[in-house]
């Protein structure tokens, strides 16, 4: 039977600790990225010109139906190759996950756009507004609010994707706990530390999640089902 | 941006990758059936009143809905074959990984499609003399498989999508082929760009379908 000992594990808790700064980080950085690049996409499929429709319908399903993996190798492996850039881990892995959520954005900012009924955007031209203000002012005020959960789901799922830029080298949790393992002999502790680790966080998000949830589904605002 | 694309190469080892395509293709179906099933069990389990069902059914199902799937194939691979004396291949971690992943997240569609069937249909069976594994077969199923089933055709894309995962504990399949190609022949352009559009190629109509399913169910409901 195995002898369970987590002191070479506590013991080097401020290194696991550095990879979870850095998965948080290109996770708020890919939020950053993906929230107005797909409200951007989503506006463009919206579109009335087929071009522009048809080429920001293309860019969401590709990257909606092709696994992140590829996506983050392609970007690190062959673009660099292609545009002659210095590509670093942490780079590839925020330009990725940046277009690969906001590929997901944009289908939530596109339902919630056209869950608004259409009487908001005949009122507003009635009294006079253009596309854009009637958007920022009637539209996407209303519509942002109906998005929130569907919103929240995909940034715990982002969350989630994150580990997978350790395959490239970037120094996030599961790369840190990769790197232990391998230092202390100890596969078993470390990882299992941080498996609960992802748990307890991501739990908490979605904990917090269901309450913002049904709090918005009181007031009857949710596109969620 | 003056590069030359050459996928000669990339056609040159179309067997390599054609290996790893029936790689991903095995363990994809390993995983739909067994994180399906499994699913569907553990969703009972979910619904049922016995605490000591439900408990451990929904820690379950919070666990592995709330951990990443490459946390999950590294601990089985790495860490389970300390614990227990068995031999963990590559397959079998990345089989357990996905598909009690895909178990977890099928078990909530399941209990959402039975619990949204409404109370009265439940009384109605009852009042016409029927027990519970007759009102579930006869009644509640039929009616809650059609809700189900778009979800869960979303579950099985997203297992076909985890499935390159399994290239990070060395599986072959596809992913994993390509980037032997893309080492050896040093094009992980043309590697990555073929592989990329193979993966949509195969799941966009899957996808469509999806929307058609969504549609038809929605109509008739």
């Amino acid at each position: 039977m195995h002898q369970w000992d987590f002191s070479p594990v506590f013991s080097n808790l401020d290194f696991l600790l550095l990879g979870l700064y850095h998965t948080f980080l290109v996770t708020a950085l890919a939020l950053s990225f993906g929230i107005p690049i797909g409200l951007a996409l989503a506006l463009c499929r919206l579109s009335r010109f087929r071009l522009v429709s048809g080429v920001a319908t293309f860019i969401i399903e590709f990257f909606r139906t092709t696994p992140p993996l590829v996506q983050l190798f392609w970007f690190f492996f062959a673009l660099p190759i292609l545009i002659d850039v210095r590509m670093t881990p942490f780079v590839a892995s925020v330009a990725t996950f940046s277009i690969q959520s906001s590929a997901f954005f944009a289908e939530i900012f596109r339902g919630g756009i056209n869950s608004i009924e259409r009487g908001q955007w005949e009122a507003a031209k009635a009294i006079g507004m253009s596309y854009r203000q009637s958007l920022r002012r009637i539209i996407l005020p209303q519509a942002v609010k109906r998005m929130i959960p569907a919103f929240l789901e995909r940034s715990i799922e982002l969350l989630k994707t994150t580990t997978l830029i350790s395959t490239v080298s970037y120094a996030d949790l599961m790369f840190q706990a990769n790197e232990l393992a391998q230092k202390t002999f100890r596969p078993l502790e470390v990882y299992t530390v941080v498996a609960l680790m992802y748990f307890f966080l991501i739990f908490g998000f979605s904990y917090a999640s269901i309450h913002v949830e049904r709090f918005l589904a009181k007031s009857g605002e949710s596109t969620m089902r | 941006m003056n590069y030359q694309w050459d996928f000669q190469t990339v056609w040159e080892n179309f067997d390599v990758l054609w290996i790893g395509l029936i790689g991903t293709l095995k363990i994809f179906s390993v995983t739909v059936v067994l994180g399906l099933f499994g699913g569907l069990i553990v969703g009972m389990g979910r619904y049922a009143r016995p605490i000591w069902i439900r408990g451990p059914a929904s820690i379950f199902v919070e666990f592995f809905r709330n951990t990443p799937v490459l946390v999950q194939i590294i601990w089985f691979y790495f860490a389970l074959p300390i614990l227990v004396p068995i031999n963990v291949s590559p397959f079998l971690a990345a089989v357990l990984g996905i598909s009690l992943n895909t178990a977890a997240f099928s078990a909530e569609i399941y209990r959402g499609g039975i619990q949204s069937i409404e109370p009265g249909q439940w009384e109605a069976a009852k009042a016409i003399g029927m027990n519970y594994a007759q009102t579930m077969r006869r009644i509640i199923l039929p009616q809650a498989i059609k809700r189900m089933l778009p979800p869960l055709t979303n579950r099985g894309i997203e297992a076909f999508k985890m499935s390159t995962l399994a290239s990070v504990v060395a599986y072959v399949e596809t992913l994993n082929q390509a980037k032997l190609i893309a080492s050896l022949n040093f094009n992980p352009i043309e590697t990555y760009s073929v592989v990329a559009f193979a993966f949509f190629v195969i799941l966009y109509p899957l996808v469509q379908a999806t929307y058609v399913l969504e549609r038809m169910f929605g109509k008739s409901d």
